[in-house]
């Protein structure tokens, strides 16, 4: 076959603009078959891509099935290349075929890695191909990771490398001074040919000539090991090309990263390729290996969501895809912004979108740009839609350039990865899943009761109530759960709704954690998102919680918020020590929460209805509690009281907080019973409403009651503040002293009458008969005679 | 040599202007003396095509310059937006200097600029005299601007009168100032255009009517965001107010200075220098400018009643004034700040003490 039939598309993955370039080049060229870069063991599931019910962005996963963590994923959206090869290959009826290395070999290499990372022995059967791989091979690998852990990598340069491979082009377009890749395709690649086949050829071209001037570039043992990678690939899919060159008759088209395509236009012989690739792990057997279609979302096809292919906002390539043969695109994607912009409640008229429409081409024309692209576009918003306010744009962007679009796939493909890695989970933790509720005991300290814990909390987080906690039971240390199981089958249906986070349980409850965490508002969910991160051993997750949870407690003014998040973080502190999870960080946050705490505490206690010092007041009494729990900076704990003294002291306080922070302080020693005295004197005296004294007094006594029985200071206080009580008053707060002693039980009240009574009964000796009354005696005494002889009527 | 205090920007850059006006290649907008491509040069320095130098006049980013740049080419007006002390009205001079060789036609607004000022007024004798017409009109720099086709200034848009500004928005949507006494109007020459400028920090100003403010594509200039920029702004500045008020600067002048701008820096950006504790804003601006006063009157008060040596006694009573605008507010993000963050800080042990003693 000569190599003249073979056609090279050189695109820019998820490019638009080398999509639509690549659909009219192959209407044209009218191939026979159709190559493209993908693992070449996937071919087969090529065909579900053209299935009506798929709808992109979908990707590729294939994974090791005894090791779910092990796994590749290759996304395609609706304007890749790559996808519109695929159905244009449908349609004309043309074979189509992967001819990258298959994953099998990829994911045995990736396994190896993981191996060589951990430098685990083998300790499970999957790394039994491991083992049978060549020696040679196995040695170097480990001695390039020796080398990059010894060596200083410079991250940048390697970073900077890696873009250049995966997307040339779009590095290219940030030399020329562009940020996105696709205006730069647009301007210099789309501008200068209209002729396809031209138009490739010198994408390839500028590739040779870029890859010329990398050979002498300085190589880091990272880099290295890539290089080595990339060679393998290519020499593959040279192989390939060669190989199913052979056995078709007309015109082959292969389309492939544009980086590839000077490597694989080299002549080079078959020998040197199979030398190239004999140093290959061998391949893991098809039945370790799952390959499935899972829906992808727009949004982490974003290069931010961490995707190395990535672009850098999807929403806009989507755009320009689906607009690619309208005048009109940019007036379309601007009043989709104005849209937007209005939906968040700004007001953006249509003379204000006309006018961004004329300064895009204005920018244009500033830049030198034969069209407005996406910086111009943003720009332009930002100067005539947002009032130039950046931040209104910022508010926008995510909505706008990643979108929240997910895929979807046809019912009957395989669908499995999270569902399988659940019954590796299983089978490791030794639980069943059965419909019949049961209790489990775990205890965490073991190895099996940590893993079990972890993966019920982990499901927890992935919507899948499987096991239900029920407290740490009888036992007082925190090394004990106790769990409800129950499986039902619909919770199988649930947790395959979680594949957009992640392929296995672990990353897609981390993921989704992530998730919530940076959307969540409140410090104390925050704090339990923290604890049931921690819980479910996802440390990135908590991490990152901890990380949002101390920007929002900066950004709150509400102490009521910062002291509702303090109790949460010190149970989550004393909770680490049946883990092995480091903790460092949260001590610093509780001791800066509670500085801030401290400082906004007496402004917090002024101006309060009932409701708001109510809750408050609950909050309160329970950080000061939890405060004890942990070890505290002295000073911090000092300030802390003088802020609780001065709410206890200062007239503008709410008087039910004033009483909440005399008693913690008078408790915790801190104020003398003198000062208590003088207190209580002060805010129960006749002067001060009754209303607000009676705040004050149940400030102070919900919740401590019991004090009256050991404290006379205070018992002789209150019964001096009852005395001062009118009648009317007396009824009117009779609820609330009823709802004060109800907290003692039967045994503490008696004891509380004793003491009140026996003053008073010191006072009866000093009363006297009253002889007025002398008559009315022994009619009772006859009276109480008739009753005991049981006479009736008695009372005549 | 002038005995003219400050020449305007175009015969003070008249150079640079005449060189890059002799070989621009580029096309120009009607009534431009230079092409757009030609005034961004101008505006960001860098060199003219037969190799002049060009300083740069601001000093930031380059995509405002070019919006800004791209506005006025098309028939939109200009906002320019930003906290005092961000060039708005320094980057509206050389603009109108670059684009039509006259800075001048200036209109600074206040609470008592009344609509004659922004239209026309009468010139009561010949009114008298000889009745209302065109010689009676007396021009003011928009009227004169929209007939010669070239650039008029507002400047501090917002503190004029709602009424009074207004009268404007006939004029950027219909590009046309009607003279109803004459039954009459003036038409503006292509190339007219309008640069205002504004404060949005400023409370208790005029907010522009949505009207008006549709009209303008608005740039809103940034506070410098690079630390040494903005050390290097200060001391340069404190130097020269220094001298000029013949102030010595002692030796520790800059480090003191590193110290404030960080506390500036980070109080304004909300988050330390490292990034790791988020905090709460002040309701101030805390500008580059005011980093100077506080540095100046730090100086100051060294000086005259500390003895010479400048230490964070002197600075803090003037940082406290700077910081807390807001008596309860502000305060209670200072004390904030002070106790998360500087109280860890060893080298800002003397500026806790003293803050917290001024507190």
């Amino acid at each position: 076959m000569p190599a003249s039939e073979i056609h090279y598309f050189g695109i820019r993955h998820h490019g638009p603009g080398s999509a639509a370039r690549l659909r009219s080049a192959l209407d044209h060229l009218r191939p026979t078959a159709v190559l493209i870069e993908g693992p070449a063991d996937c071919s087969d599931l090529l065909a579900l891509l053209c299935h009506q019910d798929m709808r992109p962005p979908v990707a590729l996963m294939a994974f090791a099935s005894e090791h779910p963590e092990c796994s590749v994923y290759f996304p395609f959206a609706e304007y890749s290349p790559e996808y519109q090869a695929v159905h244009w290959a449908h349609e004309s009826g043309v074979p189509v075929s992967l001819i990258d290395l298959p994953v099998a070999v990829q994911l045995a290499l990736s396994l190896a890695e993981q191996e060589s990372d951990s430098g685990e022995t083998s300790l499970d059967p999957g790394s039994d191909s491991e083992q049978s791989a060549e020696p040679g091979q196995k040695t170097e690998e480990k001695e390039a990771e020796a080398e990059s852990n010894v060596a200083n990598e410079e991250p940048a340069s390697v970073l900077a490398f890696q873009h250049l491979r995966t997307d040339p082009i779009g590095c290219l377009a940030t030399l020329a001074g562009y940020e996105d890749g696709e205006s730069w395709w647009n301007d210099l690649i789309e501008q200068n040919s209209d002729s396809d086949t031209a138009l490739f050829a010198q994408v390839a071209e500028a590739m040779a000539a870029l890859r010329e001037g990398l050979e002498d570039t300085p190589v880091t043992p990272t880099v290295c090991r890539e290089l080595v990678l990339e060679a393998q690939r290519e020499a593959y899919m040279r192989r390939e090309i060669d190989r199913i060159a052979k056995q078709v008759d007309g015109p082959v088209a292969v389309i492939c990263g544009a980086w590839h395509v000077p490597a694989l236009q080299q002549p080079v012989t078959a020998k040197s390729d199979r030398d190239t690739l004999k140093s290959l792990p061998r391949k893991l057997p098809a039945s370790k290996i799952r390959q499935a279609w899972i829906p992808w979302a727009t949004a982490k096809l974003a290069s931010r969501s961490g995707y190395g292919a990535g672009v850098q906002a999807p929403m806009w390539y989507q755009h320009l895809w689906q607009n690619r043969n309208q005048p009109d695109w940019l007036e379309h994607w601007l009043t989709q912004t104005a849209r937007a912009l209005r939906d968040n409640g700004h007001t953006v008229s249509t003379a204000s979108v006309i006018e961004a429409a004329r300064l895009c081409q204005s920018l244009a024309v500033v830049r030198e740009r034969p069209a407005a692209g996406i910086e111009e576009v943003r720009d332009a918003v930002i100067a005539c839609l947002c009032d130039g306010d950046p931040i209104r744009w910022h508010q926008l962007e995510n909505t706008l350039l990643l979108g929240s679009d997910v895929g979807s796939i046809p019912a009957e493909a395989p669908l499995a990865p999270l569902l399988e890695d659940l019954q590796i989970q299983q089978r490791k933790c030794k639980l069943k899943p059965e419909a019949l509720q049961k209790e489990l005991a775990l205890d965490l300290r073991s190895d099996s009761g940590l893993a079990r814990s972890t993966l019920l909390h982990r499901l927890n987080i992935l919507g899948v109530p499987w096991g239900k906690a029920a407290g740490s039971g009888n036992s007082r240390g925190t090394f004990r759960e106790h769990w409800r199981l129950q499986w039902e089958p619909a919770y199988a249906v649930q947790l395959v709704e979680n594949l957009v986070y992640g392929s296995t349980i672990e990353s897609a409850a981390a993921n989704k954690a992530a998730e919530a965490t940076a959307n969540e508002l409140q410090l104390y969910k925050l704090a339990e998102w923290i604890q049931l991160c921690l819980e479910a051993q996802l440390p990135a997750a908590a991490e990152a919680g901890l990380a949002r949870l101390s920007e929002r407690a900066s950004h709150t003014s509400d102490t009521y918020a910062l002291l509702t998040g303090i109790p949460a973080l010190i149970n989550i502190n004393r909770y680490g020590t049946a883990r092995d999870i480091s903790l460092s960080h949260i001590g610093e946050l509780i001791q800066r929460l509670l500085a801030q705490a401290t400082v906004a505490l007496p402004y917090a206690c002024r101006n309060l209805d009932d409701e708001e010092a109510q809750s408050l007041h609950r909050c309160l009494q329970e950080t000061h509690q939890a405060l004890p729990l942990m070890p505290l900076d002295s000073d911090l704990l000092a300030h802390w009281q003088q802020a609780l003294r001065t709410v206890a002291q200062e007239h503008q306080s709410s008087p039910l907080l004033a009483g909440l922070c005399a008693r913690l302080l008078y408790h915790a020693d801190h104020l003398s019973s003198e000062e208590l005295q003088v207190l209580f004197q002060r805010t129960l005296s006749p002067a001060i409403a009754t209303a607000d004294a009676a705040r004050f007094f149940d400030g102070f006594f919900s919740g401590a009651t019991q004090q009256l029985l050991y404290d006379e200071m205070l018992l002789d206080a209150i019964q001096s503040w009852l005395g001062t009580l009118s009648g009317e008053d007396f009824v009117q707060y009779l609820p609330l002293f009823r709802r004060l002693f109800a907290d003692l039980d039967s045994m503490e009240r008696r004891r509380l009458m004793d003491t009140v009574l026996q003053g008073q009964q010191t006072q009866s000796h000093a009363c006297e008969l009253l002889h007025e009354n002398a008559a009315l005696w022994d009619q009772q005494q006859s009276l109480l005679g008739k009753l005991l002889q049981g006479e009736s009527p008695w009372y005549k | 040599m002038s005995t003219i205090l400050r020449q305007p920007a175009e015969i003070t850059y008249q150079a640079e202007l005449d060189a890059l006006k002799a070989q621009d290649s580029g096309n120009k907008p009607e009534n431009w003396q230079l092409s757009p491509q030609a005034v961004v040069t101008y505006i960001l320095g860098g060199k003219a095509p037969d190799g002049t130098a060009i300083s740069a006049k601001y000093i930031g980013n380059r995509r405002l310059v070019e919006t800004a740049v791209a506005t006025l080419a098309t028939d939109r007006a200009l906002l320019l937006l930003g906290v005092p002390g961000t060039a708005k009205s320094w980057l509206s001079e050389h603009l109108a200097a670059a684009i039509c060789g006259n800075s001048t036609q200036v209109i600074q607004c206040t609470a008592g600029t009344d609509e004659n000022q922004i239209r026309y007024g009468w010139n009561y004798a010949q009114l008298l005299a000889n009745g209302p017409s065109r010689d009676a009109l007396v021009p003011t720099p928009l009227y004169r601007a929209m007939e010669a086709g070239s650039l008029c200034r507002l400047e501090e848009l917002t503190r004029m009168g709602s009424d009074v500004q207004d009268t404007l928005i006939t004029v950027l949507s219909e590009k046309m100032l009607p003279i109803p006494e004459l039954n009459d109007a003036v038409y503006a020459q292509r190339g007219f255009n309008v640069i205002a400028t504004a404060n949005n920090r400023d409370k208790g100003v005029n907010e522009l009517s949505s009207a008006l403010k549709r009209r303008f594509n608005v740039v809103v200039l940034p506070l410098p965001d690079d630390m040494k920029e903005e050390i290097g702004i200060v001391s340069r500045r404190v130097e020269e107010m220094g001298s000029s008020l013949s102030l010595p600067v002692p030796k520790n002048a800059a480090e003191e200075i590193e110290k404030v701008v960080t506390m500036f820096r980070e109080l304004r950006g909300g988050e330390t220098l490292d990034g790791k504790i988020t905090l709460k804003t002040p309701s101030g601006n805390l500008s580059t400018a005011e980093a100077i006063a506080v540095m100046v009157g730090g100086l100051s008060q060294a000086n005259w009643f500390g003895g010479g040596a400048l230490k964070a006694e002197d600075i803090s009573t003037n940082l406290v004034g700077a910081i807390v605008k807001d008596p309860v507010q502000d305060k209670a993000v200072l004390e904030e700040y002070l106790e998360t963050v500087l109280r860890k800080r060893r080298d800002y042990a003397s500026y806790y003490h003293a803050i917290n003693e001024v507190l």
